[in-house]
């Protein structure tokens, strides 16, 4: 079967910058894909590249084996543009249906309203719709056709942290019913929640590829923070990687949080103000790039 | 295509401001300067040409407006994302294109008819059934040089210039080109800016059908117009792709 999503040797340019460089995904059919970079990553080229917006410098993209504009035209790929927006003077439902009739094979209007959540907005004018109202309705949109391949730039932009997880509820959802999902995000705890395998982007390059576990234990550094005034023989604790703080605030970055806590705690009587967290995603990309940034 | 044509005249009436200043405005307009200039008329023959140029000039009016607001609409959709929207969705943007252009077509004629209605009961406009017809005919055609200008404006403008140039192109193509105060009280320069203008023509070919002039040199500079507008639209779509966000 021929894959979901076939980049190769993708290359972007803008002018004179470079946003995507000779990048290489191939993303097999029932997968759920994260593409995790931080914002000017080369994540939304890369989308609007493999979805046809534009001719990329070099590289070809085939979408379920076919040219992006083919699968589009097909119904088999459905998208979320970041910058993707809906008609003036509508209603949602006149959308909607004006979407489905294009489609040989839709997915059934009442169904489609039940599993996007967009359930008594069909008469609601596009003006009224909240944020996150709106992206379910372009969620909707994509799915009018029933496709197979989902495409999403950072759908969750635009929502509140309930809407957020009421979307990625209906995105598993979708991949357990055997849809492809690609998604691009900047939240490393979206990637992790939803996706069976992350692809970290970084300045237009593919720097991690695995599953959400592997890429985790790549970047799942700690950081342990606690009030003292003494720093002699934090270096040495088991685990920790750096020392760092201002003032009677210490951040000691560890690769095992456990063991450099159970040492912390034998050897000390207080730990004022403890608090364990986990890596950013900057840190993240720090020590997947070797910190060559 | 149906499905969309309904879509988007839809779209299109829902704007009541539309309808105002396309339908209503050109109807009153109408009444207005009949009344004002034809009332100092001193006999029935001179009042009958009152009423019929300004009916014909007010049709040329409403027809103008209603072919650049259905059509320069198209920015607001490109600034929405809309457009973007649709390339990722079997509804080609090209089909877009068309659909609006058949909009700005067909919205054109509640304009003219309803002003000719005003004309013909309101203050008693007397011409032959072949000639009602055939002016509401030329002037719908004719139209097709405005649905052009609209179009390039809507391709070439960004939002909020567009949102503007609805408003303010009609009012200074009707204004120059002689729609509200007749050519012939214009001095000798505006009149030869009135001749530059589209709308000057329009109304000059609405005159012709009725009886007051040619048709053949409104014809040719109409369509000239038309080409010129169409030519500089489709180099603007070529530049600028419908789905780009800006720039």
């Amino acid at each position: 079967m021929t894959p979901a999503l076939e980049i190769r040797g993708l290359t972007v340019r803008y002018g004179g910058t470079t946003a995507v460089h000779d990048l290489d995904l191939s993303i097999a059919r029932g997968e759920t894909v994260a593409l995790l970079g931080t914002n000017g990553a080369g994540k939304s080229s890369t989308v609007n590249a493999a979805l046809g917006l534009f001719r990329p410098s070099a590289g070809t993209v085939q979408l379920l084996g076919r040219e992006p504009l083919a699968a589009v035209r097909s119904g088999g790929v459905g998208a979320m543009l970041q910058h993707g927006g809906l008609p003036s003077e509508s209603r949602v439902g006149e959308v909607l249906r004006l979407v489905a009739g294009r489609y040989a094979d839709p997915w059934p209007l009442a169904d489609l309203v039940t599993t996007t959540g967009i359930d008594g907005l069909l008469d609601r004018r596009t003006e009224q719709l909240s944020g996150g109202q709106r992206q379910r309705v372009l969620l909707a949109l994509a799915l009018a056709g029933t496709p197979p391949l989902l495409v999403l730039d950072e759908p969750t932009s635009a929502m509140d942290v309930e809407g957020r997880q009421a979307f990625w509820t209906t995105m598993r959802d979708l991949a357990d019913r055997g849809h492809t999902v690609v998604f691009a995000t900047h939240h490393l705890a979206e990637a992790d929640a939803v996706a069976d395998r992350v692809v970290v982007v970084d300045a237009g390059r593919v720097v991690a590829d695995g599953s959400s576990a592997q890429i985790k234990s790549r970047i799942a550094g700690r950081t342990v923070r606690f009030g003292c005034t003494d720093r002699a023989g934090l270096a040495e604790l088991p685990g920790v990687t750096s020392v760092r703080g201002s003032g009677d605030l210490v951040e000691l970055a560890t690769t095992d949080a456990e063991a450099t806590l159970r040492a912390l705690l034998t050897t000390r009587d207080r730990l004022p103000d403890l608090e364990v967290a986990g890596a950013s995603l900057e840190q993240a990309f720090l020590t997947l790039t070797g910190g060559t940034k | 295509m149906t499905a969309l044509l309904t879509f988007q005249l839809r779209r299109v009436l829902r704007s009541w401001e539309y309808l105002f200043f396309t339908v209503v405005l050109p109807a009153l307009f109408t009444v207005f300067f009949t009344k004002v200039f034809g009332g100092q008329a001193g006999s029935g023959a001179e009042y009958q040409d009152y009423a019929r140029t300004y009916m014909v000039s007010m049709m040329a009016y409403g027809g103008l407006g209603a072919a650049l607001g259905a059509t320069i609409r198209l920015s607001f959709d490109r600034a929405s994302g809309w457009l973007r929207q649709l390339r990722v969705l079997p509804v080609p943007a090209r089909d877009v294109v068309v659909v609006d252009i058949a909009v700005g077509m067909l919205l054109v004629l509640p304009s003219l008819v309803v002003v000719a209605l005003v004309g013909r009961f309101v203050n008693g406009v007397q011409l032959g059934l072949g000639t009602w017809v055939g002016l509401v005919a030329a002037l719908w055609l004719g139209s097709a040089a405005f649905v052009a200008l609209g179009m390039l404006l809507g391709l070439a403008l960004e939002q909020k210039a567009a949102g503007a140039a609805m408003g303010i192109v009609s009012v200074v193509l009707a204004a120059l080109g002689g729609l509200w105060i007749p050519v012939e009280v214009f001095p000798a320069g505006f009149r030869t800016v009135a001749q530059a203008t589209p709308s000057y023509w329009y109304a000059e070919l609405g005159r012709g059908v009725v009886g007051d002039g040619g048709t053949v040199l409104p014809v040719l500079a109409l369509a000239g117009f038309a080409a010129v507008f169409a030519l500089a639209a489709l180099a603007v779509g070529a530049r600028r792709p419908l789905h780009a966000v800006a720039g």
